[in-house]
């Protein structure tokens, strides 16, 4: 061991570096992987797939990037807030939220910021006169708008432009709209409550007589079905939510009338009744007020919560025929009865709580594993069951309009409270952040608050 | 006198005995850098077998607190569940009570107002009775037969486990098993109504066993008129 001379030193400086830089690898890798997906989104701009849409498309398991930037002033801030928000609900967008690069109101945007960024989308909001506040969506590769909204208003009709507008965004970009202008309602200490999508604005809903439960959205989303507890029974009440006012669906006056369900169209509503011999499946006209027909059949089994096809061609329903409630469906008159979500028996834990999405495509419900109730799906064409979750227990689910999402009640945070899950990427939110919250239903997209 | 003057056997007998001498005293320990690193080494393990004695001691000691506060809360939640059903069990005496001081009204004496005010229980997801719930709904049925005026509403409840709205379905089975007993052995159909309320009106809200099987009842009300 030689202590070095300072001569030594001295030319070890002098000689230059030889080889690459040390991160010369990692950066070979990126420019490559970025090359790699310039050259695949050129190869879709170029080869649209069946010429539906107009923009940007992208390949199921890949989410385009999606840049909110909004001007610098509190009336914009505040819209870019609820619309990240909104798209990022969505579960359609990577959600890029890029600070320090506010977007100025009259020049067209500067492109090449958000293509560095890595966004294939920007939206722009930006203040204008008169507290209008303009939404713009743009396509980064191309640099171009793609569309123009403004958001006006005050208030809950400002919020609620700002969630259409959303919803708009999500249309265009892939075709179907999003849900963000949607509404929950929900039973909390007997009570049915209401809650916007992002899980703003609760309210609750007077209703007739002690504990009201199950309540439903009219397709109209004007008016909600439940059932109440009064002094002479337990009728289904249909009461019109801006107004109040109730009507008892005829033959419920007295007796136990559950699960109410309107059909897609808004024309009838199926429901169950109780009695000593057994709980049945009826079907009552609401268009003409009358005609209530009973469509299950039997005596000493339960039939109950009803579910339409979107259609409103079938019904599924909950049936214990077999023993245990499982899942049935049939015939909208009542014909064909059969299983829909096969079961063992004597294994298969008992079935409650389905609801037919929006599409037809599925029947989502909760069945007992190991005595805890969890959410599963069944594929109604090719019935194949598949498990949604796992921890606490989770029930009673309910479709959001754009078909993938799904809100249902859990006890994974200690309490009951009201989650949301995206079927397709798995991502699940907590919507409301109090316990005790029950039987939620999603409303349809409703055009105005 | 100098070392010139000393003779010559003692000249040299000088420089040997500075030599025994020196070999003679304590020898210094050997400095060689290979024992240094070797008692070095020693001390170090000497540290860390202490440490590790420090720690397994007290990992033992960790081990016996959290064994002793298992089991304080083991005895603590034993006794709640105790205090726990002695509240449902009182809360369903009290209901009894105060329903047999109201249909005492009807003449009734007190142990008959008990009996006919007494609920049945059922067990998980079932509506059938078993030899105790048939054997309250036998002393009740006496007391129908003699009392001919008396009419009943039965309400069907059920825990909080299962579909909320599927309870409501199960308490209305078990409200019409008991009915259809009751009619089976004499009683007019007119004279009872039934009722349920599914899992919305607990008589023990707790998330126990015990408050469960509490609350999987039939309750029994004299009533003025039936309506079904």
């Amino acid at each position: 061991m030689s202590t070095p001379r300072d001569g030594d030193r001295s030319r070890a400086r002098a000689r230059p570096r030889q080889g690459l830089p040390r991160g010369a690898p990692l950066l070979a890798v990126a420019a490559l992987a970025l090359a790699g997906t310039a050259g695949a989104a050129r190869a879709q701009d170029t080869i649209p797939p069946g010429g539906v849409r107009v923009g940007i498309t992208y390949t199921p398991g890949t989410r385009p990037a999606l840049a909110v930037v909004g001007a610098a002033s509190a009336a914009a801030d505040s819209v870019r807030a609820i619309l990240q928000q909104d798209l990022d609900f969505s579960d359609q967008f990577e959600v890029l939220t890029p600070s320090g690069a506010p977007a100025t109101a009259a020049a067209p945007p500067d492109y090449r910021i958000y293509r560095a960024l890595g966004a294939d989308l920007a939206v722009t909001v930006v203040a204008g006169l008169s507290g209008a506040v303009s939404v713009d969506l743009h396509d980064v590769r191309r640099g171009a708008l793609l569309r123009h909204a403004t958001v006006e208003g005050t208030g809950e009709q400002r919020r609620w432009a700002v969630h259409r507008a959303a919803d708009d965004i999500v249309r265009e970009v892939t075709g179907r709209p999003g849900s963000a202008a949607t509404r929950l309602l929900f039973v909390k200490d007997g009570g049915i409550w209401r809650v916007d999508a992002d899980g703003h604005g609760l309210t609750q809903i007077p209703v007739a007589g002690g504990p009201a439960l199950s309540p439903a959205w009219s397709p109209d989303g004007r008016t909600m079905a439940y059932t109440a507890f009064v002094r002479s029974g337990q009728p289904v009440v249909i009461q019109d939510l801006a107004t109040g006012e109730r009507d008892i669906v005829p033959t419920t006056e007295d007796g136990l009338n559950i699960t109410p369900e309107f059909s897609r169209d808004g024309t009838r509503l199926a429901f169950a009744r109780a009695t000593e011999d057994g709980t049945d499946v009826y079907v009552y006209d609401v268009a003409r007020h009358c005609c209530v027909t009973r469509l299950t059949v039997g005596r000493f089994s339960d039939n109950l919560s009803p579910t339409w096809s979107p259609d409103g061609s079938r019904l599924a329903f909950i049936s214990t025929r077999a023993g245990t409630p499982q899942l049935y469906w049939m015939d909208a008159d009542g014909g064909n009865p059969d299983v829909a979500a096969r079961f063992d028996f004597g294994a298969t834990g008992p079935t409650n709580g389905p609801a037919w999405s929006p599409d037809g495509l599925s029947i989502a419900f909760h069945r007992d594993v190991a005595g805890t109730p969890q959410l599963f799906v069944l594929d109604v064409g090719t019935r194949v069951i598949r498990q949604l979750t796992g921890s606490g227990r989770n029930e009673d689910p309910t479709w959001a309009p754009d078909g993938r999402h799904v809100c249902f009640v859990s006890t994974r945070s200690g309490a009951r409270q009201l989650w949301v899950l995206d079927v397709t990427t798995g991502r699940v939110r907590q919507l409301v952040s109090f316990g005790g919250a029950r039987l939620p239903a999603w409303s349809p997209r409703l055009p105005s608050p | 006198m100098n070392y010139r003057d000393i003779g010559p056997w003692a000249r040299g007998i000088v420089p040997l005995l500075v030599v025994a001498m020196a070999a003679c005293g304590p020898k210094p320990a050997p400095v060689t850098p290979r024992a240094a690193a070797d008692s070095a080494a020693a001390a170090a393990r000497r540290d860390s077998l202490a440490a590790a004695a420090r720690r397994d001691s007290l990992a033992a000691q960790a081990r016996r607190d959290s064994l002793a506060a298992a089991a304080r809360a083991d005895s603590l939640a034993r006794a709640a569940r105790e205090a726990a059903r002695a509240d449902s069990l009182r809360a369903e005496v009290r209901r009894n009570e105060l329903e047999a001081a109201r249909i005492g009204a009807w003449g009734l004496n007190r142990a008959d107002s008990t009996q006919l005010a007494t609920m049945i229980h059922f067990a998980f997801d079932r509506s059938d009775l078993d030899a105790t719930a048939t054997g309250i709904l036998d002393q009740k049925l006496r007391l129908l037969q003699q009392n001919a005026a008396l009419r009943i509403q039965i309400a069907g409840h059920c825990d909080e486990r299962g579909s909320d709205e599927y309870n409501l379905a199960l308490g209305e089975r078990r409200a019409a098993a008991a009915k259809r007993y009751l009619v089976e052995h004499g009683v007019a159909k007119g004279r009872i109504s039934i009722i349920s309320y599914g899992e919305e009106r607990p008589l023990d809200r707790d998330h126990t066993e015990e408050a469960w099987a509490a609350n999987r009842r039939a309750e029994f009300v004299v009533v003025t008129d039936t309506k079904r």
